[in-house]
């Protein structure tokens, strides 16, 4: 049954929004979305293999490559921000609250 | 509902409780290797859904670039536990914790009713999720994406290298 798949999306994509919104600590920010993009493309292969079109399938490597692309500046920013502040801590980084 | 393939059951269990653990642990290194049982279960869901070659690709990019990346980072940055910061009140992640169930039940409600197969096997094109189908629809009838997607990376390539080092 699609359902099943499409629910496991959703419970993936769920657990990651949590991460993002209570956690504090970046790098956990981080593989919080990598979470959140997997439940995605679980649902895109899941509707691919529905309707048997590949277009589906490249919509998911597509995803992959915008991930990779987006944790590797992710990661960059994140040394950035230790090196300067001494902190991986969300809380802690408000030089732009005034 | 109809009867679970006891595979993708196994792989799904696996998944969504190795994600759980993710998000929960306040260590990054035991978040970060429970994303790894969280990205094998999901490359046996992408094998139950017909697509060997993303199943491939999904476990070289993530457990094989992704997930070395962030734990590279992680010793890089050799955090103390002293160092990894303050997590909002329990009242607070409660709240938040609501409002993401909420958003599951959203979203998996509606689909307790959809009651449609995945239709049979040879009903699908020949070749569905192999190298030579997915190749093609990527460099024939995808062909600028796939190059936007190109230019995309050499971008973050020279953002990473640009914001990681320590003078230029």
């Amino acid at each position: 049954m699609i359902s099943h798949y499409l629910i496991v999306s959703a419970a993936l994509f769920a657990i990651g929004a949590y991460g993002v919104l209570a956690r504090r600590n970046l790098l956990i920010i981080l593989m919080s979305v990598e979470v959140m993009l997997n439940g995605v493309n679980v649902a895109l292969l899941a509707f691919a293999r529905l309707y048997g079109q590949s277009a589906g399938q490249l919509f998911v490597l597509f995803v992959m490559g915008v991930a990779a692309a987006e944790v590797s500046v992710g990661l960059a920013i994140l040394i950035a921000v230790f090196r300067n502040r001494k902190t991986v801590d969300t809380g802690d980084l408000k030089s732009l609250q005034g | 509902m109809g009867s679970i393939d006891p595979v993708f059951a196994l792989a799904a269990a696996v998944t969504v409780g190795a994600g759980l653990l993710v998000v929960i642990q306040r260590n990054p290194i035991y978040s970060a290797i429970s994303m790894l049982a969280c990205f094998l279960g999901l490359a046996v869901i992408y094998l139950r859904l017909e697509a060997p070659f993303l199943a491939a690709i999904h476990v070289l990019v993530y457990t094989g670039a992704i997930l070395v990346l962030f734990l590279f980072v992680i010793m890089l940055l050799n955090l103390k536990p002293e160092e990894l910061g303050v997590e909002y009140p329990l009242k607070v992640r409660g709240l938040i914790a609501a409002m993401c169930l909420g958003l599951f039940g959203l979203i998996a409600l509606p689909l307790w009713q959809d009651k449609r197969e995945l239709p049979p096997k040879s009903s699908l094109p020949a070749g569905f999720g192999s190298v030579e189908t997915v190749g093609h629809a990527l460099f024939v009838d995808y062909a600028l994406p796939f190059e936007l997607i190109s230019v995309l990376i050499m971008v973050a390539v020279f953002g990473g290298v640009l914001l990681a080092k320590k003078k230029l």
